[in-house]
């Protein structure tokens, strides 16, 4: 072994001496691994990182091993590049059953995708790490998502852009650098994980969504010159700079005032004022603290006593972005401050939050803050890797929240039949057994073949094995999240238990099972942590299928209507039998519920019929046709249409619960506090993993 | 000489404390470990965010090393055995560690990225919920000793530990303390799943090992002055003096750790709730009651 096989990248500069090496070998005993792309995906493949002995890291910063589990889509890849550019060297990668993985350099170490792989992957790593942490030369890694272009722009005239220094054809003025904003991919990855990035992406946040407003034209020096249309200042002769129209009325500001709502309401300033312009409902008046206070006539909140102002300007801004006042337009606007209070010998303005804070969006609890976008994700620790989740966060509250799959699935038509169950099953690897029953189904559908009925219960008892390693792999998850650790390591180790375990196993991992939800139920202060959080109902929580559903009152199932089901007693648990409502603990409650329920259906079947068998069952398989199959997976019901033309797939369009869920999340993260709204995201279980680009 | 023993004790009870929170951690005692891990963290590169405040990034860690032994120099060991025995050691105690907040917001602030200017400002919310919990903890101890000093909040305790005699202070310090020290459950500026390290996240090599020894220092610190405000300190029979103090901060320290991990994270606004609506009025309760009883029984 000569030291890290990356040594270009991976290794730190410097000769090794004495006291280097004693450094590198207490780093080789000190690995800490950055999972690509998350410790739910290293779970469901078989991967036990505590038993190898591998500390693993939250981010990127924290590791030294990158460790690559199974092959990547190029997304997450350039997502993977983003975290390795991140990480201190030394560093190496260890690839287990990767393939190929560029643009991140080659892997240090690569084995095989199992428990065995990774434990010979480590002992190598480790004399690696030990014999190379430190060569004499070393270059730069540079991720291509991260590279930045620069532009140039003029301080007076923003709309002036260029990609080369110079003047500003306006007014002559030297071209300042500015960083263009990155483009939606190389953003998106670039702030992937540590949030390194993160702020980078918003410097311009305010102008590039702002809707156009009406323009009006003012003298960059002389504020009271207004023009409608661009020209010169006829004081000084300057070329006159673009900024919002400015048209607020005084009258209702001093309104406002008089409703003794402290005076920076008295300031909306020219942010405000497309809403201003249009009266607000007569005789609506809410709190500026609680938005959900609403009166008929003025007076007092009856949450915390302030007065109620009437509705347009408590909080009615919230979601609009306010294009940045261009020049010195913003103070343009003196004149209409007459109602500040000024104090003597105090000039009026002087560092006054109301001033630095005008230009920026309003939330409805009243506070005006710069707005930041926020990702989560795709290797955020307590999210499931490949989620794609950013928040536009205001202060700690979640102003807006966006969820994509980094890792959609696509099947190439002209697959052949036969090879459609794992090419599903290898497209989610969070429940493949699941994307393979689904394939089963569809084909037989095609071929208009049922299943013998004891091959029924098998594969059911398949199916509710694959659901109850799921729930429990969300619930490491979970716990990993809300800072759970000691829950979490139970839980990861009774998965791997049950991942791949016969129905004898099975019953005999029950009573473990058993315990671990009484112990789970019962862990103080988890009920105060998740209860009223990500609370879905109704049409909603109808429509979001699955346990979430479920939790929620709504008996949805697709297995309510399966004949191998119905031999099995198979009845729907919802949420009026665990007792709970819509939230998240409802939700807890519910997937426990739904260990055990699945439990007693392998029971009852008595057997769990092995991957292998759904490719013998279809002797012949069909070579043409139109076929639907649904599947009940573990986060609600997938489906599958398939056309079959001469014994390929002609077009296969799969369903997975993922769109469903991630829908729900900007509704039901709407100004919560940031912790709260990861919970709640949590809460759902999504499953990026073949979700329909 | 003095200051060489604490420095010493100071080091001895650092390490050890770090391999109880790795213990906590991983659920594996491994003695080695934080010798390992900060051999190897020291030889890490360092990672200057890009834009980064420099100035509030490299000052952060090491204002906080500071807070942490200024507290740590009111505490005794045993009787002489401090670093300076001031008249308002208890005060001195608090505002000493008042710089943690401003040292954990720099540290926030300082590199420039989200996840660390939240859990930065998370821990100026956190402030407000443990801040006069301490504060009035320390006036019902003060009250008993009728004095500031920790030396004499120590002998004030022979008849009977401040731990019996005003119960309510001590589970509301420890919660207080825990908060300061941002332990688990209460670790919201660091969160590892919801903030993915926050304060720590974008801290790399020599600057992350200060900030992990500064963190240390800090629990050491608060478990020694639960020691020396509720366990009476060096008091007790057969060992030594400084043994008692050792064992009675290291029995602390454990304790504050492992229960943690028990715990799911509070949630903010919860523990700022609870923090005002109950913690307050009970520590008021308790400086009333410890008023009466110090009026009324003579112990």
């Amino acid at each position: 072994m000569n030291g890290l096989t990356g040594a270009r990248e991976g290794a730190r500069a410097g000769v090794a001496g004495g006291l280097r090496r004693m450094v590198a070998r207490a780093m080789a005993r000190d690995l800490c691994a950055f999972f690509v792309p998350g410790m739910d995906v290293a779970r469901a493949r078989g991967l036990d990182l505590d038993a190898a002995g591998l500390h693993r890291a939250d981010t990127p910063r924290r590791a030294n091993v990158l460790l690559v589990a199974g092959p990547l889509p190029p997304s997450l890849l350039d997502a993977a590049c983003v975290a390795w550019a991140q990480m201190p060297r030394p560093r190496a990668i260890l690839a287990l059953g990767a393939g190929e993985i560029a643009p991140l350099p080659g892997p240090d170490v690569a084995e095989d995708l199992s428990q065995s792989g990774l434990a010979a992957g480590l002992a190598a790593l480790r004399r690696a790490v030990a014999a190379g942490a430190f060569a004499p030369e070393v270059t730069d890694f540079d991720a291509p998502a991260l590279a930045v272009r620069v532009e140039y722009t003029c301080p007076m005239h923003p709309e002036v852009v260029s990609d080369k220094p110079g003047s500003c054809p306006k007014c002559g003025m030297d071209l300042v650098e500015r960083e263009a904003s990155a483009g939606d991919h190389g953003g998106h990855a670039g702030a992937d994980e540590t949030g390194g990035g993160g702020r980078r992406g918003h410097e311009g946040h305010g102008s590039d969504n702002a809707p156009a407003p009406s323009r009006a034209y003012t003298c960059p020096m002389h504020p009271e010159v207004v023009s409608d249309k661009p020209g010169s200042c006829p004081k000084c002769g300057m070329d006159l700079v673009e900024r919002e129209a400015s048209t607020w009325d005084h009258g209702r500001h001093a309104g406002a005032v008089e409703t003794g709502n402290g005076d920076h309401r008295a300031h909306e300033g020219p942010g405000g004022h497309d809403t201003h312009d249009t009266p607000a409902p007569s005789g609506v008046y809410t709190c500026p603290m609680h938005p959900e206070v609403v009166s008929e006539e003025p007076g007092s909140c009856p949450e915390c006593g302030m007065t109620l102002v009437p509705k347009d300007q408590a909080g009615d801004h919230a979601g609009q972005v306010h294009a940045k006042q261009q020049g010195h337009g913003g103070d343009s606007g003196h004149g209409g401050h007459g109602s500040a209070p000024e104090v003597p010998g105090i000039e009026p303005h002087f560092m006054s939050m109301v001033d630095m804070t005008r230009d920026l969006p309003a939330s409805p609890d009243g506070l005006r803050m710069e707005w930041i976008e926020v990702p989560f994700g795709p290797f955020f620790p307590g999210l499931p890797g490949g989620l794609g989740l950013t928040f536009t966060l205001d202060g700690d509250s979640v102003a807006a929240a966006r969820a994509e799959s980094l890792v959609p699935g696509v099947l190439a038509p002209g697959l052949p039949a036969a090879e459609l169950a794992d090419r599903l099953a290898a497209q989610g690897p969070l429940a493949p057994a699941a994307l393979r029953e689904l394939a089963c189904r569809a084909l037989e559908a095609a071929a208009g073949a049922a299943p013998p009925p004891e091959w029924g219960a098998a594969r059911a008892a398949a199916l509710e094995r694959a659901r109850i390693a799921s729930h429990l792999n969300w619930l490491a998850g979970l716990a990993r999240q809300v800072g759970l650790v000691t829950l979490e390591r139970r839980v990861a180790a009774l998965h791997q238990r049950l991942r791949q375990a016969d129905a004898a196993d099975c019953a005999r991992v029950a009573p473990a099972l058993g315990a671990l939800g009484a112990r789970v139920r019962g862990t103080p202060l988890l009920r105060d942590r998740l209860a009223g959080i990500g609370q879905i109902d109704g049409r909603a929580a109808a429509e979001a299928g699955g346990p979430v559903a479920r939790a929620a009152g709504h008996a949805v199932d697709a297995r309510a209507d399966d004949p191998a089901y119905a031999a099995l007693g198979f009845r729907v648990i919802a949420g009026k039998d665990t007792g709970t409502g819509g939230d998240a603990w409802a939700r807890l409650v519910q997937r426990l519920a739904e260990i055990d329920q699945s439990l007693d259906l392998i029971a009852r079947a008595g057997a769990i019929a092995e991957a292998a068998h759904s490719a013998d069952l279809l002797a012949e398989l069909p070579s043409d046709g139109h076929a639907m199959a649904r599947v009940e997976t573990p986060r609600g019901p997938s489906t599958l249409h398939l056309t079959l033309q001469g014994g390929t797939i002609a077009e296969a369009r799969l369903t997975t619960p993922f769109a469903r869920l991630a829908a729900q999340i900007g509704p039901m993260t709407a100004q919560m506090e940031l912790a709260e709204a990861l919970t709640a995201v949590a809460s759902l279980d999504l499953d990026p993993w073949g979700a329909r680009p | 000489m003095t200051l060489a023993i604490i420095l010493f004790a100071l080091a001895l009870g650092c390490y050890l404390i770090a391999v109880l929170e790795d213990w906590a951690v991983h659920g594996r005692l491994d003695p080695l470990r934080p010798a390992v891990s900060a051999l190897a963290l020291l030889g890490r590169e360092q990672v200057l965010p890009r834009k980064s405040d420099r100035l509030f990034f490299e000052v952060g860690p090491v204002l906080l090393l500071v807070a942490g032994l200024l507290a740590v120099a009111v505490i005794p060991l045993a009787p002489g055995l401090i670093v300076t025995d001031l008249a308002t050691g208890a005060l001195f105690l608090n505002a000493a560690l008042a710089y943690v907040l401003v040292a954990l917001i720099m540290a926030g602030w300082g590199p420039n990225g989200a996840y660390a200017m939240i859990g930065g400002w998370r821990f100026l919310g956190q402030f407000v919920a443990y801040a006069m919990l301490i504060v009035m903890t320390i006036t019902a101890v003060a009250m008993r000793a009728e004095s500031l000093s920790t030396t004499e909040i120590v002998t004030s305790q022979a008849a009977l530990w401040n731990v019996f005699y005003q119960p309510i202070g001590f589970v509301l310090f420890v919660i207080a303390a825990m908060g300061l020290a941002w332990l688990p459950p209460i670790d919201l500026p660091t969160g590892g799943g919801d903030l993915a390290g926050g304060v720590e996240a974008e801290y790399t090599g020599a600057r992350l090992a200060v900030l992990r020894l500064a963190r240390l220092v800090i629990v050491l610190a608060l478990a020694s002055a639960t020691a020396t405000f509720y366990l009476g300190g060096w008091l007790g029979p057969w060992l030594p003096a400084w043994a008692w103090t050792a064992a009675k901060t290291l029995a602390v320290a454990a304790a504050m750790l492992f229960l943690g991990r028990h715990l799911p994270r509070l949630r903010e606004a919860r523990y700022l709730a609870v923090s005002w609506k109950l913690g307050i009025p009970l520590a008021l309760a308790n400086i009333i009651l410890v008023g009466v009883i110090a009026l009324v029984v003579p112990i």
